[in-house]
């Protein structure tokens, strides 16, 4: 400031003429600015419990090193999530109110891929104990690796030849290409976790002898059989257990349907079954007893199956399977939508006098799958979806977890490493107690993302590299976010082959996004609730009362004198305003 | 260089070669061209600059004087209804001292809606403080659109140019373009002598009482004054730089003629033409055109207006119920003679709402004026079909 000012003398200009710092304008206020991160709604949503936001924004700073350290925390194989699962992240998104959601599942996949290129650090042992795997599915893969990667010994144990559970045996090349599944089970092993193939645990070696082996026991068999139709004819020669078709053609092998195959049901086995019989020729037909609205697969699975060629017939549910040794058609019954049921969608309810017949040479089998309970240990306790288990994973039995598709877990890839990862805090925790240590924490609520979310084991391990300001588990909603700060840009969509290709054979159908497309849609994340540091409310303070703070942002209340200002024009809803004194 | 361009992208190169840091603009006919262009260049890069997009004319003024007040060099451009919702933010521009550069398109104010040339807008506006150039050709506003930075910058005060709708704004002139290294001789960076500072915070703008404000409005006047004899000397030192001046008042073929027509904006080309036919025929009439409305160059016009009998002043504006505002200002400016006889100055309003203001009417003026007993200080009429 020039002389002028301070040398009594009137300036010609209307400017104070000591500095305006002596005026606390905080005092004025009534209402006052808490800077704290939330969470989004896509950490809620994910049943594995990745920090998605925290790794899209990672990317968005051009820090993808981290980015992918941050997703490996806790998903072991985003390289298979990122192809199968049904991102329900997405469906959370809060950008599907504002264009279109984030493809996560796109740039999972694009991340996962190039994890597979990287090579595993072993851990140092920082935890002792000797941990036994039965199953070698996605939950198993996930408790495995993340025991490894707190430092214990694991066994794999599988009943089949090769390791891969579900993944193997029921999810069709096209989606998940042999490739990509075996290099990420070798990256697996690469963390120390060692497999036992050909070995069936509780026949081949008894659950005595197993269980006193181990420090601590996982169980994931997963689902294995087919539900059965119940309805006469199913002894016929050409109708087969969907499951059990699928993990024939996964083998490699190639049966002979004829020329009509029908599929029964309305979930992914289904849809699986139905795209893999195309693959061999056959023409099609899938029958729901439902409408498309209620069918339990990824719609994204129904519209592929749709563009190959099957057909759909919705409310029809199979009566009586025909024919004197194989089947020749089937005895249908048309449906109509009544109350809903116990899952909440409306039952079906059958037409009287309404059949018809529908001539198949194949009838595959695919209305869900049932835990084979014969071959648990004595003495494991059931509830009526399956092995009871606690929040962590813990069975009845001491030491023995349980996760996945033998629980009441919900049947998706991304629930049963979710599961895992459940299992694997709960043994490290039930271990880290028998050692006599001190466990801090561990209420499976505090480690959620969200009140509903899934656990976070980096929260567990209390090594989180995002630094969070006075986090709050409560997920941000739509309404929270400030749009005005953003573009309408539509979503990224992964290439895929044509359909021609698609039907003729089992090469990969979504060619997904390259690199550099992946990193671009992760900048159309909104980053809610989480404060990216966009400098906005620094920017737009009236009283710079906001200042950088560290990796965030410090309110000079001295001066803040509460006009909202920054709450409302925080992009991410990580400011809110709150009575003084509350 | 010379390139062929419109007067309103005469101003956006003005702006560019002034290497303007910030610009906050609305659009309106006929000034839009002007911001259009500045976004192009912004976009492109020929501009580095901060391009506001507001959502009205109160606010792109608003935004030029937070930009000012920060220290950096801003620049807007607006037209007639445009101008009219800046006026609070006029005032406080220059109360403020910001010396935020702006180009007027003329144009007439509605109702009858009316897109074309008329000097009302900008002269509605003489009491808010803003320096005030009024240009005849495209040449003249680029040149004045650079001086105009280094006149507001050097007084503290914001400038206008001043321009006539479609007969400047969208007709395409050849406009010599100045070397970007001499106008950066010519107008080096803004050193802001007040100016924001979150390091030693002060309140902009607070309450002055009785007991001040009147000092702080001393200084504004003297400022004026101040800029009327800088705006002199930045005419000759561009006349060194680029060969051209303009003068806050020129004279043309005004020698010992007894009647003097006075302009401002395009007419005076117009009347040029004319002076120049009448000369011929022997008729001693001479041209005075005002480039410079505040500060009103009062010494120079009555030094350019002694020695004539009769002063016919054209004023494309009206202001209602008295007559056209620049006759009325010169009338002011000749009160008092110092002993001297002063001329008889005949107002006469013509070309609003965008009339064509031809040479037969220029013409009938002079003859209307010669003819004439005494104006009996009563403006005139031309051009009006009643």
């Amino acid at each position: 400031m020039p002389d002028s000012l301070t040398a009594g003398r009137v300036p010609p200009v209307a400017v104070s003429t000591t500095s305006t710092l002596v005026t606390k304008t905080g005092a004025w206020k009534y209402i006052q600015p808490v800077y704290r991160d939330r969470v989004a709604p896509c950490n809620e949503a994910c049943p594995v419990g990745i920090d998605v936001e925290g790794y899209l924004n990672l990317i968005r700073e051009g820090r993808t090193a981290q980015a992918l350290d941050l997703l490996l925390r806790e998903n072991p194989m985003p390289a298979i999530t990122g192809r199968v699962c049904h991102h329900p992240c997405e469906a959370s998104c809060n950008r599907r109110c504002f264009d279109e959601a984030v493809a996560v599942h796109e740039i999972e996949r694009s991340m996962g891929d190039l994890a597979l290129e990287t090579t595993p650090r072993r851990m140092p042992g920082t935890r002792v104990g000797k941990i036994g795997i039965v199953g070698s599915g996605p939950a198993a893969l996930s408790c495995a690796y993340h025991l490894a990667r707190l430092g214990y010994a694991v066994i794999v144990h599988e009943a089949a030849a090769e390791p891969g559970g579900m993944l193997r045996l029921g999810i069709p090349e096209y989606r998940l290409p042999r490739v990509v599944l075996n290099r990420q089970i070798e990256w697996i092993a690469a963390h120390g976790v060692e497999f036992v193939c050909g070995v069936r645990v509780g026949t081949d070696i008894p659950w005595r002898d197993f269980l006193s082996r181990f420090d601590a026991v996982f169980v994931a068999i997963g689902a294995m059989r087919s539900r059965p139709l119940g309805i006469p004819g199913e002894q016929l020669e050409g109708v087969r257990p969907g499951l059990e078709f699928l993990a024939e053609v996964n083998r490699g092998e190639r049966p002979k349907l004829g020329a009509r195959v029908v599929v029964v049901g309305g979930g992914n086995t289904a849809m699986d079954c139905a795209r893999t019989a195309v693959r061999l020729g056959s023409d099609v037909t899938v029958l729901y007893r439902r409408t498309r609205a209620e069918m339990p697969a990824i719609a994204a699975e129904v519209e592929e199956a749709e563009r190959e060629g099957v057909r759909f017939t919705f409310l029809v549910a199979p009566a009586l399977l025909r024919g004197t040794d194989r089947v020749k058609s089937v005895e249908c019954q048309l449906m109509r939508l009544g109350e809903p049921d116990a899952s909440g969608r409306r039952a079906p309810v059958p037409i009287e006098g309404s059949r018809f017949r529908l001539p198949a040479d194949t009838v595959l089998t695919a209305i869900g799958e049932l835990p084979d309970f014969r071959s648990l240990p004595t003495g494991m306790d059931l509830d009526q979806s399956g092995v009871a288990t606690d929040q962590l994973g813990a069975t009845s039995l001491a030491a023995v977890f349980a996760g996945g598709d033998l629980t009441r877990d919900p049947r998706s890839v991304a629930h049963a490493i979710g599961a895992g990862k459940r299992a694997a805090i709960g043994i490290d925790r039930h271990l880290l107690r028998a050692g006599g240590l001190a466990v801090n924490g561990g209420d499976p609520d505090e480690l959620r993302y969200g009140p509903r979310g899934n656990l976070s084991i980096t929260r567990w391990r209390g090594d989180d590299p995002v630094s969070r300001h006075a986090p709050l588990n409560e997920v941000v909603t739509f309404g929270d976010i400030n749009t005005s700060q953003f573009v309408h840009r539509p979503r990224a969509i992964g290439q895929r082959v044509a359909v021609e290709i698609a039907r003729a054979g089992f090469d990969e159908v979504n060619v997904g996004l390259s690199q550099d497309e992946a990193y671009e849609e992760a900048g159309r994340c909104f980053n809610c609730a989480v404060c990216n540091r966009c400098d906005l409310c620094l920017i737009l303070c009236p009283d710079i009362a906001i200042t950088r703070d560290g990796d965030g942002y410090a309110v000079n209340l001295d001066y803040c004198k509460g006009c909202g200002v920054c709450a409302a024009e925080c992009p991410r809803g990580a400011i809110t305003m709150t009575k003084v004194g509350e | 260089m010379k390139k062929v361009m419109v007067g309103n992208h005469a101003v956006s190169w003005g702006v560019r070669l002034a290497r303007t840091e910030v610009i906050a603009a609305y659009p309106i006919t006929p000034q839009t061209q002007v911001v259009e262009e500045l976004a192009e260049m912004c976009s492109d890069g020929r501009l580095e600059a901060r391009f506001i997009k507001v959502e009205s004319e109160h606010s792109a003024m608003a935004a030029c004087i937070g930009a000012s007040a920060a220290g950096a060099r801003a620049f807007t451009a607006t037209s007639s209804q445009g101008l009219a919702l800046m006026h609070e933010m006029l005032h406080w521009a220059a109360n403020g001292r910001h010396p935020v550069v702006m180009a007027n398109v003329n144009r007439a104010l509605g109702p009858g809606w009316n897109i074309w040339t008329d000097q009302i807008d900008s002269l509605s506006q003489r009491d808010t403080g803003w320096i005030q150039l009024y240009c005849e050709n495209n040449q003249e506003v680029l040149d004045t659109t650079v001086m105009a930075f280094r006149l507001a910058e050097a007084v503290d005060l914001p400038v206008m140019i001043v321009l006539d709708a479609f007969y400047l704004s969208h007709t395409a002139e050849p406009v010599d373009v100045p070397e970007q290294e001499a106008v950066d001789a010519f107008l080096p960076r803004r050193e802001a002598r007040y100016k924001l500072d979150v390091r030693d915070p002060r309140t902009f703008g607070g309450l002055v009482r009785p007991d001040s404000y009147m000092e702080m409005k001393w200084h504004l006047q003297k400022s004026m004054d101040q800029a009327l004899q800088l705006f002199d000397e930045i005419e000759e030192e561009w006349l060194l730089r680029f060969g051209r001046r303009y003068g806050a008042v020129e004279s043309y073929r005004a020698d010992d003629a007894q009647l003097l027509l006075v302009t401002s904006g395009t007419i005076t080309s117009t009347a040029r033409h004319v002076v120049d036919v009448l000369r011929e025929r022997g008729e001693s009439v001479g041209l005075v055109k005002v480039k410079m409305f505040r500060p009103f160059p009062v010494s120079s016009l009555r030094h350019a207006l002694a020695g004539a009998e009769r002063v016919a002043v054209l004023d494309r504006n009206l202001s209602a119920g008295r007559g056209g505002i620049f006759a009325e200002e010169i009338r002011s400016a000749l009160y008092h003679g110092n002993g001297r006889a002063t001329p008889d100055v005949f107002g006469f309003v013509l070309g609003l709402g965008g009339r064509d203001v031809t040479p037969a009417l220029i013409e009938e003026i002079v003859q209307r004026t010669k003819s004439a007993p005494t104006s009996g200080r009563r403006d005139l009429w031309a051009g009006v079909n009643l």
